[in-house]
């Protein structure tokens, strides 16, 4: 249903609804122009791969995802507080936990359809190299890597009812994963104290993995160790997130759940 | 059975300084029943409320909605109960029409089937006459439109208990005397227990099976509309028609033997005392002290007499 709602609020602004698809092909277009410009013999050394548009394409995607996993829920909580919304939703039964993780959802769609044609042109790029099953793989990393962080999502929007105001905090986490995970700078070049703190971060096995897939690049360990530090890190955050929600939660109700 | 149970509620909020909202508070709601609680701003009804509807936790005491602790059991209680808070403006999604909000909401936070919640959604509607507005946006519509689709909202999954937080707020005289006559055949029709709150005299009277009357968190009384008015009509009511008043007027007014409080309502000043007749006279005088030729009377108290005499009684007591 919210992703219902949000494709319902989506659509009808027709215009609103075009200009977010170019821009998603603008973006492309400019990756086009950017990949001439660049040195791609530190990268071949460094992850295997002298593909650079695609190696920054997948790694605007995995910014783009992680933005939305981990703050599109708490911005739903900040307007519904602001809003007064919070006060029905919160008498209703459905689940806290699921709710926020629904929101995620709906938000992780509505922000892939506008990044279907940059990561087209990113799969273009890789052409040499694809295959389904690659695809296939590199996108069920994906997705559980987002999964994952989703539950980094769940504890900020819950952080929003304790604290009422965390854009600080999400901004400086935001930053942090994205240098920590190789999303921009290939994860191989950071000094080993960033790498250990890289290695708690979901993303970082999820774009790997992804990258390997489909572009060829060497994996940072071998991938059934990705997938089964994926598998638990997503099972870990889960319970932390729930726990979290539930906490901050009661917590929040001692003072009432509206700005004061 | 009751539909409500409260047991000696206490709230307490750590601000710069302990605030005690609610205090001791005590009573019950048969099922059925539509019962308002009453008080100036500020007493603790939205406390209350939002205790009872699970969303702030009580510092002591306890209370059962639907036969569930509100503590222990608060996924039950969310399931029975429907809530409508005050701040109605902007509380749906504004790019979503009427029709579409009431299904979401419906369906997806309260799981009502959707060939169902379209079924009620056009039955409530059509009882209000609002189906015009159902497929308008939510960004369109009046500030006393879009409470009516907050109170809709808060009936459509058919709660066995609805917690309204001043449901006319923001309508005009007509429609709030049509969405209270809904409410209280609706309740009727389907067993609902409403609890509702409002400072309006009219709504209790008209709506309200029993009311209690809550002031700095206190409950000061608990009974039928009537017996409120019955409890305050050993008082009296002097008016003095388009007068004004100020503070000095306010402090001679009171100075008067035997005035109680005095308030101004609708540009004429009330005066509540023991005996109307003592006081006439020493009115007249005050008048023609301060040179004004105003139109005196005696009237019956109304139950906005009684919510001032306790106010004003409360206010006495906290001096």
């Amino acid at each position: 249903m919210a992703v219902w709602r949000n494709f319902l609020i989506l659509t009808r602004y027709k215009a609103n609804f075009l200009f977010e698809i170019l821009t998603s092909v603008l973006v492309g277009g400019f990756m086009l122009l950017f990949s001439a410009a660049f040195d791609t013999s530190m990268l071949g050394q460094t992850v295997g791969s002298t593909n650079y548009v695609a190696f920054m394409i997948f790694g605007i995607s995995f910014q783009n995802w992680q933005g939305t996993a981990m703050w599109s829920a708490a911005d739903t909580f900040r307007g519904e507080l602001s809003s007064g919304q919070i006060d029905y939703t919160f008498s209703s039964p459905f689940s806290r936990y699921w709710y926020i993780v629904s929101n995620i959802a709906a938000n992780a769609v509505q922000s892939t359809i506008f990044f279907i044609p940059m990561f087209c042109v990113g799969l273009w790029f890789t052409s040499d190299t694809l295959s389904v099953t690659g695809i296939s793989l590199g996108l069920m990393a994906t997705m559980l890597s987002v999964a994952a962080l989703s539950q980094f999502g769940a504890i900020f929007a819950a952080l929003v009812l304790q604290y009422r105001q965390v854009t600080a905090i999400f901004g400086f986490f935001n930053l942090a994963f994205q240098f920590l995970t190789g999303m921009f700078i290939p994860f191989q070049l950071l000094p080993t104290p960033l790498q250990v703190l890289g290695w708690c971060l979901p993303i970082t096995f999820g774009m790997d993995m992804l990258r390997h897939y489909v572009m060829r690049t060497n994996p940072l360990m071998p991938v059934e160790y990705e997938w089964l530090a994926l598998f638990v890190q997503l099972l870990a955050m889960s319970v932390m997130a729930k726990f979290m929600v539930a906490w901050l939660e009661r917590n929040a109700k001692e003072q009432g759940l509206h700005y004061i | 059975m009751y539909a409500i149970t409260c047991n000696g509620l206490v709230k307490e909020y750590k601000t710069q300084k302990l605030v005690r909202a609610l205090d001791d508070v005590t009573f019950d709601v048969a099922e059925g029943e539509v019962f308002g609680l009453l008080g100036p701003n500020g007493a603790g009804k939205t406390t209350l409320v939002k205790i009872l509807a699970t969303l702030l936790r009580p510092t002591q005491g306890s209370a059962e909605v639907g036969g569930h602790d509100i503590a222990k059991e608060e996924d039950m209680v969310r399931r029975v109960i429907g809530y409508a808070g005050q701040d109605s403006e902007r509380s749906a999604y504004f790019r979503l029409t009427v029709r579409e909000n009431l299904m979401y909401f419906s369906h997806a936070l309260r799981d009502v089937p959707v060939k169902t919640a379209e079924e009620r959604i056009e039955s409530i509607v059509s009882a209000i006459g609002f189906e015009e507005r159902l497929d308008k946006h939510f960004i369109a519509l009046s500030g006393g439109e879009k409470q009516l689709v907050i109170v809709i909202r808060a009936i459509v999954h058919e709660p066995k208990v609805c917690f309204l937080d001043e449901p006319s707020k923001s309508l005009d005289p007509l429609t709030a005397k049509r969405v209270r006559s809904f409410l209280k055949s609706y309740a009727l029709e389907k067993g609902m227990t409403i609890c509702l709150t409002t400072h309006n005299m009219k709504e209790a009277e008209e709506i309200c099976d029993r009311i209690a009357f809550i002031n700095r968190g206190r409950l000061r009384f608990i009974g039928t509309p009537k017996e409120f008015k019955n409890v305050v009509t050993v008082k009296e009511v002097v008016e003095i028609a388009n007068f004004e008043l100020d503070k000095v007027i306010e402090a001679r007014l009171l100075a008067i033997q035997g005035v109680s409080n005095v308030t101004k309502s609708d540009g004429n000043v009330r005066i509540y005392c023991d005996d109307a007749f003592d006081v006439l006279k020493s009115v007249f005088n005050f008048l023609s002290d301060i040179g004004i030729k105003a139109h005196v009377s005696m009237i019956e108290p109304t139950l906005e007499d009684a919510f001032a005499i306790f106010v004003g009684s409360d206010s006495t007591e906290g001096k």
